[in-house]
């Protein structure tokens, strides 16, 4: 078992419990009022058959675990209006997502994001859009992500939305 | 060193020459092109030799992946954004978002003068040439059509066929398809019964490799140029070939003086002239006695101001050349002095009165009995007898249509 190492750092204005007081206010307004959920898709590399080669996948053709639902707060980015040449062949790219979730929400959930997981969001009644991860936001040692810089307590994921071919949740 | 022995009994054709001569093979294609319809061939534009590329593509470029063909957007992509709507429905997803992997086809809109050397220009000013011989009938009578046609114009045109996927296995199997079918540089597409070469230029990869937090695909354009030809029906020409052959000689000499008879008695000479617009003298062959008139176009010309002529001499000359195309008269008496005989030895006189109309009368006396009238003219336009004119009694000119009050009528005649 790897030793923990206490923070004690800026005791005299945050401690431990002001930390998870406040990741639990946090947590209510984001799961309790705002109630924003995903769908985890994480791959499973050992079931997913890839090329000899290349190690790319055809349709269909990646497995993944159990999808999980989580909450987190999403940011939709603006649809582009792209062409893939030069004016011709036009098509609507949607925009990224982006998603901040609480680091103790997935260790409750047992669950890490990793790069090239999908995540599904609920657009509408009918329609699930899938994102793949293209920033698992593992990296959290900035200012933003640490509390007061006391300690990270939530992760920002970016997502590119994913093509119908190459993922659509069966 | 012994000489290389030779093989001289090379069979290109291999032993069916029947089947494989390069008559009978010439005649197949023949028979390819102008199956249609009749003997001539098939117009071929811009949109055939699209066409044909876009048959090309379709028919040689299928790649399957995932057990489905890639589709081909199936006409060529233009500005049109409905066009291109309207193209690709079929594979769009529910973004209507065209679904990778696709082929498209887009055609450079500058069409360039061609370089097969086949059809370059080597017959000027889109003249015609013998295309066919066709044999008509018309139910009593067999004929030929000659059947004339231009040279093709040739043309290149260029195509960047692309392929949008998202695994490399489908670049590679469109790379090896493309490559192998112009292993030799050049292949071939058929349009309208024409082989028509298509030369690859270039691939080249435009795939967004630096996209980090977006959506990945591949993009490669692959580069041909269609060494086509056009061929317009509207510059073919068709005319009926001879049939029946009747050969007419007619041997004229250019300014041969013509004659006319004034009552059988006098002989008068007409000389008419082609004028070239620069020849100013005009010269009748032979002395002229008497000089009655000079007209240009039916126009009569005043002597010493519109013409000079010299007595008993043979020319009659212009200040200025009269126009091209115009013909100049000459009405004479020949002679070498200014006595005029008719037939009978009777002497003659000639005289030119002149008379303004002044509404009152048509008939104009003239001073002396008149044997013969040499010509009648109302403001310098001759008159022809029995038409514009009637002679009247001994010594009346009577017209026969009204002129404008104040008109000059001149009248010569012989008394």
């Amino acid at each position: 078992m790897e030793n923990k190492l206490p923070i004690t750092r800026l005791s005299k204005f945050l401690s431990n419990d002001d930390f998870d007081l406040n990741v639990q206010m946090g947590t209510e307004y984001l799961h309790g009022d705002l109630n924003m959920k995903l769908v985890l898709y994480r791959v499973d590399t050992t079931r997913t058959t890839t090329d000899d080669v290349y190690g790319e996948v055809g349709k269909d053709q990646i497995k993944y675990f159990p999808p999980i639902e989580f909450n987190a707060l999403v940011k939709i980015d603006a649809p582009t209006n792209k062409s893939y040449k030069a004016g011709l062949v036009r098509f609507n790219e949607p925009g990224n997502i982006t998603v901040s979730v609480y680091i103790k929400h997935l260790q409750e959930l047992g669950v890490d994001i990793k790069y090239g997981d999908y995540i599904g969001y609920p657009e509408s009644e009918e329609r699930v859009r899938f994102y793949q991860v293209t920033n698992d936001g593992k990296v959290v040692s900035d200012g933003k992500h640490n509390m007061f810089g006391y300690k990270p307590f939530y992760r920002t994921i970016t997502c590119a939305p994913a093509q119908e071919t190459e993922f659509r949740g069966v | 060193m012994g000489i290389p022995k030779r093989k001289n009994n090379i069979d290109v054709y291999n032993s069916n020459k029947d089947m494989y001569s390069a008559p009978v093979r010439r005649q197949e294609l023949l028979d390819r092109i102008t199956k249609s319809d009749s003997y001539l061939p098939d117009s071929i534009l811009h949109d055939d030799l699209d066409l044909g590329m876009l048959d090309f593509i379709k028919e040689n470029f299928k790649i399957v992946s995932d057990g489905e063909q890639i589709p081909i957007i199936p006409k060529i992509l233009t500005i049109q954004r409905w066009a291109e709507l309207e193209n690709s429905w079929e594979f769009v997803d529910e973004d209507r978002n065209i679904k990778l992997p696709f082929i498209a086809i887009v055609r450079q809109p500058d069409v360039q003068p061609g370089t097969n050397p086949v059809t370059q220009r080597t017959i000027p000013d889109r003249d015609t040439f013998f295309y066919a011989s066709v044999p008509t009938w018309n139910g009593t009578q067999v004929g030929a059509d000659i059947y004339r046609i231009p040279q093709p114009v040739a043309v290149d045109i260029t195509f960047e066929v692309t392929i949008v996927c998202t695994k490399f296995r489908e670049l590679n199997k469109f790379n090896q398809k493309v490559l192998q079918k112009f292993s030799s540089r050049q292949a071939y597409t058929t349009v309208k019964g024409h082989y028509i070469p298509i030369i690859l230029d270039s691939v080249n990869d435009t795939t967004p490799l630096d996209t980090i937090d977006g959506r990945r695909y591949y993009i490669q354009n692959y580069k041909f140029t269609m060494l086509g030809f056009l061929i317009d029906s509207d510059d073919f020409e068709i005319k009926p070939a001879i049939s029946r052959f009747f050969l007419l000689n007619e041997f004229a000499r250019e300014g041969a003086p013509r004659k006319k008879y004034l009552n059988n008695t006098v002989d008068v000479t007409i000389v008419t002239f082609p004028a070239d617009g620069l020849q100013t003298s005009f010269s009748v062959g032979e002395s002229v006695g008497i000089l009655f008139n000079v007209s240009v176009n039916g126009l009569m010309q005043e002597r010493d101001t519109d013409y000079y002529h010299i007595a008993y001499t043979s020319k009659v000359s212009f200040d200025t050349p009269p126009l091209d195309g115009s013909t100049v008269t000459i009405s004479y008496y020949k002679g070498r002095n200014n006595i005029l005989l008719d037939n009978y030895g009777k002497i003659l006189q000639v005289a030119t009165e002149y008379f303004e109309y002044d509404g009152s009368t048509l008939i104009f006396q003239v001073n002396n009995a008149i044997n013969s009238v040499v010509s009648v003219d109302i403001n310098g336009l001759q008159e022809e007898e029995g038409s514009g004119y009637d002679i009247d009694g001994i010594r009346g000119i009577k017209l026969l249509g009204t002129p404008f009050i104040g008109s000059r009528i001149g009248v010569t005649y012989l008394y």
